[in-house]
């Protein structure tokens, strides 16, 4: 919340139309979300591995993907308090401008965003769950490159081609972009058509790799015996 | 305590720091982790800079306010580096560790320890500002050929060099603050950096004027030496502020010692309750 006032006060200094606050309080609630994905759903079999506990949920008869399931839906309870928190404090403190003319697509926009957004998070614990200290780097890695690739403070249309190329392989540009163009530009459906397919897209793709990877990672840790390495 | 065992024993913590921050990969991927985030960082505010100014009705770019950005961005990696070692190192030794009782075994002190430890991230935060200087430029200027007017040789290093050396005895002191926070308590240590670097980010006038802020939050800013440290590199480097240099110094020594007194007597406090309260070896994860 701290930081996004930073940058409402930033569009603010430059004189920017009054959207782009609504632009920076939207893409901060999704912050949350992103925080949340990284560091509890990417990162939760690495703080396992390094507690100790790990191999007490390898030995259990249970999918790796419920017992992440099962964290994502309680991050995202979580999560969403804290995002609600941010998103009505920020409106209200700087008295952003909204058009929400369809509520259910906004809504729709969000849970696809969401899901693409664990499902991703589900990836990358499969890496995550090898990793050493650079789990910890590697989440750091991924935390501002993600917010400055996806747009959180800024329309990606106004970045370099090649830039929005990459920031195209990130769920959480096409999620952002959609629920901005519902929330903000007040658009339907049919206008942010394709936001919805594309995010449908990496659901489809991301859950089956995620379980892929996760498989794979266990079995190569397995092999080489790095599942209950601690301190790395 | 013996001047060689305190020097031991800080060279001794940034050599620890600087492994554990660095052996797990190779320079090139270490210096990479190093430059992407804070470099990352840097172009969210400028592309922020650029878009907000094509996007205003007068749609004018001005060079001395992105050069304002540009610095204030730069040098605020110190405080984020400083806070953040500072802040987890309680956690990381107490807990996943488990050393933090050893240090206590040892003939060295834990002040002495922690100074070694937040020396060393202040030597990382200067690798990231040179980094982020260098590729910030040559993105900005070089790639995107927005015109950033620094002159270099124009510098005022003796200004730069008093200035950071005043600023890192603040930023360490707020860090002593938080590592006495962290001792008494647990699994705040991300949260509390995050705050704390938030709050001196959003009112210490790092990427924007502090007089843009409603006059509470003026008040806020006036109180925080980071206001008067990023004046005084700005001053240093750009000259493109008409105040009086010795003044902001005076203020920025003065609000350093304030927080030099507040960083070690929460420290100091935290510390001997903690030793009398058995938390010096408390376990956390399970």
């Amino acid at each position: 919340m701290l930081t996004l006032s930073a940058y409402v006060y930033l569009y603010k200094m430059l004189n920017a139309p009054a959207e782009f606050a609504s632009f920076v309080i939207i893409g901060g609630t999704m912050v949350a979300f992103w925080s949340n994905v990284l560091w509890n759903m990417s990162a939760q079999f690495y703080w396992e591995k390094e507690t100790g506990s790990l191999e007490v949920y390898l030995v259990a008869p249970i999918s790796r993907m419920a017992i992440l399931l099962g964290m994502a839906l309680g991050g995202i309870v979580n999560t969403t308090l804290r995002a609600a928190v941010i998103l009505i404090a920020g409106t209200l403190i700087f008295q952003v401008p909204f058009m929400l003319q369809e509520p259910f697509t906004a809504l729709l926009m969000f849970f696809l965003t969401i899901i693409a957004l664990y499902a991703l998070g589900m990836l990358f614990a499969s890496l995550f769950m090898l990793y050493g200290r650079e789990a910890w780097h590697t989440a750091n890695l991924l935390q501002e490159p993600v917010y400055l690739l996806s747009g959180l403070y800024f329309p990606v249309n106004y970045l370099p081609f090649i830039i929005q190329i990459l920031a195209s392989l990130i769920p959480l540009t096409f999620g952002l972009d959609g629920i901005r163009r519902v929330i903000i530009l007040g658009e339907s459906i049919t206008d942010t058509w394709l936001n919805v397919a594309v995010l449908v897209v990496f659901i489809l793709v991301l859950l089956p790799f995620a379980k892929f990877a996760l498989n794979y990672m266990e079995n190569l840790g397995k092999k080489e015996g790095r599942l209950t390495l601690r301190w790395q | 305590m013996a001047v060689n065992t305190i020097l031991r024993t800080v060279k001794q913590a940034i050599w620890l720091g600087w492994k554990i921050d660095t052996n797990w990969a190779n320079p090139l991927v270490f210096a990479i982790y190093y430059l992407v985030r804070p470099l990352a960082s840097l172009l969210i505010v400028g592309f922020i800079f650029l878009i907000g100014s094509l996007a205003s009705p007068s749609g004018v770019f001005d060079p001395q306010y992105f050069a304002y950005m540009f610095v204030g961005n730069c040098f605020f990696v110190y405080v984020t580096h400083v806070m953040m070692s500072m802040s987890i190192l309680i956690h990381e030794d107490r807990v996943h560790y488990e050393v933090l009782k050893h240090i206590y075994l040892s003939p060295a002190s834990l002040k002495w320890y922690i100074l070694g430890r937040a020396l060393n991230g202040v030597l990382n935060a200067s690798t990231s500002l040179i980094l982020t200087l260098g590729f910030g430029l040559l993105i900005f200027q070089g790639l995107l050929g927005v015109q950033i007017p620094i002159n270099w040789l124009g510098i005022d290093f003796p200004l730069l060099a008093l200035s950071l050396i005043i600023g890192m005895f603040c930023f360490l002191a707020l860090g002593f603050m938080l590592c006495g926070i962290n001792i008494m308590t647990s699994r705040v240590q991300f949260m509390l950096t995050e705050y704390v670097s938030g709050t001196l980010y959003l009112f210490g006038g790092v990427v924007f004027l502090p007089e843009i802020l409603p006059s509470w939050g003026q008040t806020i800013s006036n109180a925080l030496p980071i206001t008067y440290f990023l004046k005084s590199i700005r001053f240093a480097i750009l000259h493109q502020t008409s105040f009086d240099a010795q003044t902001n110094i005076a203020y920025l020594v003065l609000t350093t010692v304030g927080a030099i007194i507040l960083g070690i007597g929460v420290f100091k406090i935290a510390e001997y309750k903690a030793r009398r309260d058995g938390l010096i070896d408390r376990k956390e994860e399970y």
